[in-house]
């Protein structure tokens, strides 16, 4: 009895100890930037003039821009939610052809950096010169087919490259349903399309809505897409105007921060409701009773989930990686190939530039790095949360979720102020880059994990408990082996997550910490398009590398096991 | 007064930082910040400020005692400069760029590793702020996109005084007032290009006004509010036409970019007809893929706008800071921002070689602005009324 309450103790006092290093991570960042929001004057040290809601009040002249903003995010969520709903449900639970194979399709339009789905549509699909367009002409069409520049367009090209998350998180929940309620359904006669309303939904509906919140409030916060595709139609949203707005001089990151405060709050207002929602709910899936995953066989229907699946991947994936890889080898990007165009010197100036390559090291060891320490640090909040009974565990949960809720950009000034006033020697140096990526993707991994956990039965550790294994023996075989997937999914989505981060990492990276999506940002700002996609396409290879030598190695230790 | 201050400040702290520096060092004798030493290097990177504060000035002025190494006519201290081992060039300019800058430096010292920090002007202004709010001294020198962010940064006692022996190629309008904070590196000028396949030579805009004509509506690209060069040419133009020739600009739904390549790419594939803002450097490197467009340099005169290259007090690494100035101003680093593809700018040294192409910067009319105090205090007239046209507010 002692020893249980000094167990409990123990577990208490680490917990609290996670508090406080989120807070510290999470909150510190975000003082700086509320300071700074109600900073008025230029923001800067000899131009502050005093504190006042001087920001704020200026916020209503951006209405068009909080509107569009709205509608694109809005519109990206629904065909990112849709969409990764449905091929999530394909992939898990149905017989499709080819399923493991489409599986690791999957991940990649979300490691395609999003600037580079946006290149790379711009490039199809542009208006007058898109490929595609410029096709059609040539095939004897009239006019233009496509159009990417448009409000659908944009939210079109954030579904794909922001949105295949939503795949990866619904997955995740839809692997541990116990078939055998599916099958229940299918028995006492209810179709197919029924029982994937009435019972498949409601029960991956945490890690469903979860998603929703995750999706939407990434997209909020996107900016890629709308950067690249919006601004020849002069069509802003929040994150391109805070972007102009840092970039330019003076600065104007007083007003760039109210801005991030508004995200801000709609995110919390998002959080509130998700945990409304999922309140005084079961959606226990996994319990004592044993299952195996076994796919639905779907008969004939099978190729038409391949189709659509297929559809969705040339759309994701080869569409767009066909076209960086034609453009990276042409000294001028054109639709129609002609052989004096050839060349393979944008490759030759990507691999020979030190820095790159010091970045694609850099990268990798920050995306492994961030993935370990954030799936340890996010699996515990997520078990704070859902499995004790921690106090203030309400406020952890809202607090790992702000990171979401601020722009990269405007969040990384705030984690800028915060360390560099520290006499911590981590400014300038690959661990600041570690703080800020694992601060970041807090939200990402806790949605992710705790999704899963809400979908195990609490009997099962109990049992444990029971039988007399003590905290570290329950979670190493009870729980963990249980939240494998969901685990596994954080790990990946942390690491591609780190690797492709952007608006946080522009700030902070040092002279010896230069990480390699920038480096790809700042050619295509400056340098040249066709040098871009050869940068991306490396990028793109090498992530794809990693992942596949990571799947063969857990599918190794799963045969294994 | 400041500037002096700031540099003979700078001479006490220099000696007792490479006394730490040494410390730092790793065995290999490479960086001092590496990763593995991260920790020595902050701590002693972080007691820096205090012992520099305590230890005693001394007033003096410095006689450059100049030496030529590689070819290069230098004040600083080789031998402690190599010693210092390393160096942290802070840059507006793209990485690759910066990354060509660094390996050509480090090409002709290899004892010193040159690193950079690279990004856009207004976030670089505002990162190296903070850092020295914060005490944080990481940058050796460091290059601004135009001269009003130099004249800021200067007047925050931003820079150390060094009067290079490089400073008799250039003209005293070419460097900071008074001389010895920064130098005029580069210059970048631009002027109207089209796109042959989607204009006719005859029809092309040959002159600044030309790109009013209503035929131009919707077709014209420039740059947004964020771009130090769109800044000088509507400083510049308007004081040729007048305020209402933005107004009329501002009627033709111009479309903004950020992004150079953006507005080259766009134009080399028609998307757009004519860039109102074509800068020379990003004309040339889409003209040497072949692309189809065309440069038309308005008699008017050609926008310029001069960036600004100068050593950081406090720097970590004043001799190889001093040096690699130096190395910049001679014919050798003015040659290298003259031709590599990823800079294309051009020079105001004195005796440099022409441009690729054979043109030389003197064959331009080049419009810089010269009247300071104006051009400074007209930025956010600009930024309002280009953001407005653009769409942003």
């Amino acid at each position: 009895m002692i020893a249980r309450t000094s167990a409990r103790r123990k577990g208490m006092v680490s917990g609290i100890a996670i508090v406080a290093v989120v807070g510290i991570f999470v909150l510190y960042p975000i003082f700086f930037l509320l300071q700074a929001a109600l900073k008025q004057g230029d923001g800067t040290v000899e131009g502050s003039t005093g504190y006042g809601l001087g920001n704020f009040e200026r916020l209503p002249s951006y209405a068009s821009i909080v509107w569009n903003t709205l509608e694109v995010s809005v519109v990206a969520t629904i065909i990112a939610i849709v969409v990764g709903f449905l091929i999530a449900y394909i992939l898990t639970r149905t017989n499709v052809p080819f399923r493991r194979g489409l599986e690791q399709l999957m991940a990649v339009p979300y490691y395609v950096t999003p600037l580079l789905g946006a290149f790379a549509w711009s490039l199809l699909g542009a208006p007058h010169s898109g490929f595609v367009n410029q096709f059609w002409q040539a095939l004897g069409g009239e006019g233009s087919i496509v159009n990417v520049t448009s409000a659908m367009g944009i939210a079109w090209v954030m579904a794909l490259f922001e949105g295949s998350v939503a795949f990866v998180m619904i997955s995740a929940v839809m692997q541990s349903i116990d078939p055998s309620l599916e099958e229940a359904s299918q028995v006492i006669g209810a179709s197919r399309f029924s029982t994937m309303m009435r019972v498949t939904l409601p029960l991956v509906a945490p890690g469903v809505l979860g998603a929703v919140v995750y999706v939407f409030a990434e997209m909020l916060g996107s900016f890629s897409a709308a950067l690249v595709l919006g601004t020849p139609d002069r069509f802003y949203v929040l994150t391109t105007a805070i972007f102009l707005m840092v970039t330019q001089y003076p600065p104007r990151i007083p007003l760039a921060a109210a801005m991030g405060v508004v995200l801000f709050a709609v995110m919390f207002l998002m959080t509130y409701f998700y945990r409304k929602m999922i309140a005084g709910r079961s959606y226990v899936t996994v319990s004592g009773k044993a299952f195996r995953p076994r796919p639905v066989d779907v008969g004939g229907l099978r190729w038409v989930y391949f189709g659509l699946v297929g559809a969705y991947i040339f759309l994701a994936v080869v569409l767009p990686l066909l076209t960086l890889a034609y453009v990276s080898v042409q000294q001028l990007a054109t639709a129609l190939p002609a052989w004096s165009n050839f060349t393979l010197e944008h490759y030759r100036v990507a691999l020979s530039q030190n820095a790159i390559r010091f970045a694609i090291r850099n990268s990798l060891e920050l995306g492994v790095m961030t993935a370990t320490i954030g799936v340890a640090l996010t699996g515990t909040i997520s078990w704070l949360l859902h499995r004790t009974n921690l106090p203030g565990r309400g406020a952890l949960e809202y607090i790992s979720m702000f990171p979401q809720a601020v722009p990269r950009l405007v969040f990384a000034f705030g984690i800028m102020w915060a360390w560099l006033v520290l006499p911590v020697p981590i400014y300038g140096t690959i661990w600041l880059l570690l703080i800020a990526y694992v601060t970041v993707f807090l939200p990402l991994g806790v949605r992710t994990i705790s999704s899963v956990l809400l979908q195990l039965d609490k009997t099962l550790d109990e049992c444990g408990q029971v039988c007399g294994a003590n905290w570290s023996q329950r979670l190493r075989t009870i729980n963990v082996p249980l939240l494998r997937p969901g685990i596994m999914a954080a790990w990946m989505l942390l690491f591609i997550g780190a690797v492709r981060e952007l608006g946080a990492s522009i700030l902070l990276v040092g002279p010896n910490s230069q990480v390699l999506t920038p480096a790809i940002v700042d050619a295509w700002n400056y340098s040249s398009s066709e040098l871009t996609a050869a940068m991306a396409l490396i990028q793109t290879v090498v992530v794809g590398a990693v992942i596949a030598i990571f799947t063969v190695l857990t599918r190794r230790r799963e045969l294994k096991g | 007064m400041t500037e002096k201050f700031n540099g003979n400040a700078n001479t006490a702290r220099e000696e007792s930082m490479s006394k730490e520096i040494k410390t730092g060092k790793s065995a290999d004798g490479g960086l001092v910040i590496g990763r593995r030493n991260v920790l020595r290097a902050g701590l002693s990177l972080a007691a820096l400020p205090v012992l520099g504060a305590i230890a005693p000035r001394r007033a003096f002025a410095e006689a450059v005692k100049a030496t030529t190494v590689q070819g290069i006519e230098t004040g600083a201290d080789v031998a402690a400069a190599e010693k210092e081992g390393s160096l942290v060039f802070y840059t507006h300019d793209s990485g690759a760029a910066a990354a060509a800058i660094c390996d050509a430096f480090q090409k002709d010292f290899p004892k010193i590793s040159a690193r950079y920090v690279s990004l856009q002007n207004g976030a670089l202004f505002s990162k190296i702020l903070s850092e020295r709010q914060a005490s944080r001294y990481n940058a050796d020198v460091i290059q601004f996109s135009d001269l009003g962010t130099a004249i800021d940064f200067k007047k925050k006692g931003g820079y150390a005084e060094y009067q290079s022996p490089q400073q008799k190629f250039y003209a005293p309008e070419h460097l900071s007032d008074p001389a010895g904070s920064f130098f005029w590196i580069g210059m970048s000028f631009a002027g109207i290009a089209y796109c042959t396949d989607r204009v006719k030579k005859a029809d092309a805009p040959s002159s600044w006004k030309d790109i009013l004509d209503p035929k131009w509506r919707g077709q014209l690209s420039c740059k947004q509010a964020t771009s130090g060069m769109q800044f000088t040419e509507w400083y510049e133009l308007r004081k040729l036409y007048g305020d209402d020739y933005w107004t009329s600009f501002g009627k033709q739904k111009p479309k903004g970019f950020n992004s150079r390549v953006q507005l080259f790419d766009r134009l080399a594939k028609g998307d757009d007809s004519v860039c109102t803002m074509a800068e020379w450097a990003g004309y040339s490197l889409a003209k040497q893929k072949n692309a189809p467009i065309e440069f038309v340099a308005p008699k008017d005169g050609l926008p310029s706008s001069p960036m600004a290259n100068g050593i950081v007090s406090n720097a970590p690494h004043p001799q190889a800071a001093r040096l690699f100035t130096d190395w910049l101003m001679s014919i050798k680093g003015q040659r290298l921002y003259q031709e590599n593809p990823y800079l294309f700018y051009g020079s105001v040294r004195k005796d440099v070689p022409p441009m690729p192409g054979g043109l030389k910067l003197s064959d331009f009319k080049l419009l810089v602005p010269t009247d300071m105090k104006s051009f400074l205090g007209s930025r956010s007239a600009f930024n309002s009324q280009w953001n407005e046209m653009l769409g942003l507010l």
